[in-house]
């Protein structure tokens, strides 16, 4: 019995496999002020498409290790009317997040809800 | 006028003023703020069904009903469980929470226990001790827990951890090695695990 529940364990673990944390995949898109940020090239571009009238802002958040514990971040974000969009990219730590054009960011409110949440913010990018 | 207190429940007065009265230190969620979870476990030693509320990011209340295979009793808890401590780096985090409750056959029918977690994208450890005092019987129960994911799942997939458990409890007078596979996917996690001593050891929770 206990072996075959391990034979079970890895036929069901290694069903669905993707592999992902290829930082060869990363960008460093441009800030206005001449910083830039390490997004995942195809997500940042994936999740942009059609927010042209959007901010569009990437959080960088420390301690984001976990899609259960993440879920929270979205649920949270999601109640803001003025939020268009959100992804969360586990692999670099970062959370996208698209307002409309008219919406004021409020930076502190921003890392107050994810500290809530759990995680910390280390940095917050907002890209017009 | 004197009020006297048990000396045996003095503990677990100590531990309920710690836990309602302690400031808030760190705003950390148990789930998220406004959240609630629903979990179903199974193990030797009794199946429950817990329902609980995050009233804040590190505190959790809910309502636990106990189906008790040791005395063949059905009863409720009442239960809170704190964060008391998170620590958040880029690559990993570690939580340790306590965890009460309060069986409505009196207040000479709790449980107290902690647990902590270290954990990666690819490796999770943690460990677990829970005491019940019961007014026919005491029962310490303590688990560790190690695993590693087998591949990193992106946000929305299905996310396993492989993982070996190693539990005893003073009942059984047994330890037991064993393994547990975790999988997640969204909302919706399940834990199984088996060995020959203890049989199945289930854990299912969905958030809202």
């Amino acid at each position: 019995m206990k072996y075959s529940f391990l034979a079970l364990i890895f036929i069901v673990s290694f069903n669905d496999v993707h592999v992902y944390a290829n930082e060869d995949t990363h960008v460093h898109t441009e800030m206005s002020d001449g910083s830039s940020i390490k997004v995942d090239q195809a997500r940042f571009i994936t999740f942009s498409e059609g927010l042209k009238q959007s901010k569009i802002l990437v959080v960088s958040v420390k301690g984001m290790v976990c899609d259960f514990c993440a879920r929270g971040i979205e649920k949270t974000f999601k109640r803001d009317p003025d939020l268009l969009k959100i992804d969360v990219d586990l692999n670099f730590g970062k959370v996208l997040m698209a307002y409309k054009a008219t919406a004021k960011i409020d930076e502190d409110s921003i890392a107050m809800k994810i500290r809530d949440n759990g995680q910390e913010v280390v940095k917050i990018d907002t890209l017009q | 006028m004197l009020y006297t207190i048990p000396p045996m429940g003095i503990l677990k007065y100590v531990l309920f003023l710690f836990v309602f009265l302690s400031a808030d230190c760190f705003a950390r969620p148990v789930s998220y703020p406004g959240g609630y979870t629903f979990m179903f476990k199974s193990n030797s030693l009794r199946d429950t069904a817990y329902l609980h509320y995050s009233s804040t990011s590190r505190n959790a209340v809910g309502v636990e009903a106990v189906s008790d295979k040791v005395s063949n009793d059905d009863y409720v808890y009442l239960r809170y469980t704190r964060l008391l401590f998170r620590k958040n780096h880029q690559k990993s985090q570690g939580n340790l929470y306590l965890n009460t409750g309060i069986s409505n056959d009196g207040f000479d029918n709790y449980f107290y226990g902690i647990e902590g977690d270290w954990e990666t994208r690819r490796i999770f450890t943690g460990f677990g001790y829970k005491r019940t005092e019961t007014d026919r019987i005491d029962i310490d129960e303590k688990y560790f827990l190690a695993g590693v994911a087998p591949y990193i799942g992106d946000y929305g997939d299905l996310h396993t951890w492989l993982m070996v458990k190693f539990k005893e409890n003073s009942y059984a007078k047994t330890s037991s090695l064993y393994p547990v596979v975790k999988l997640f996917k969204g909302n919706t996690l399940m834990e199984f695990g088996y060995s020959d001593s203890s049989n199945w050891d289930i854990h299912l929770m969905y958030r809202f």
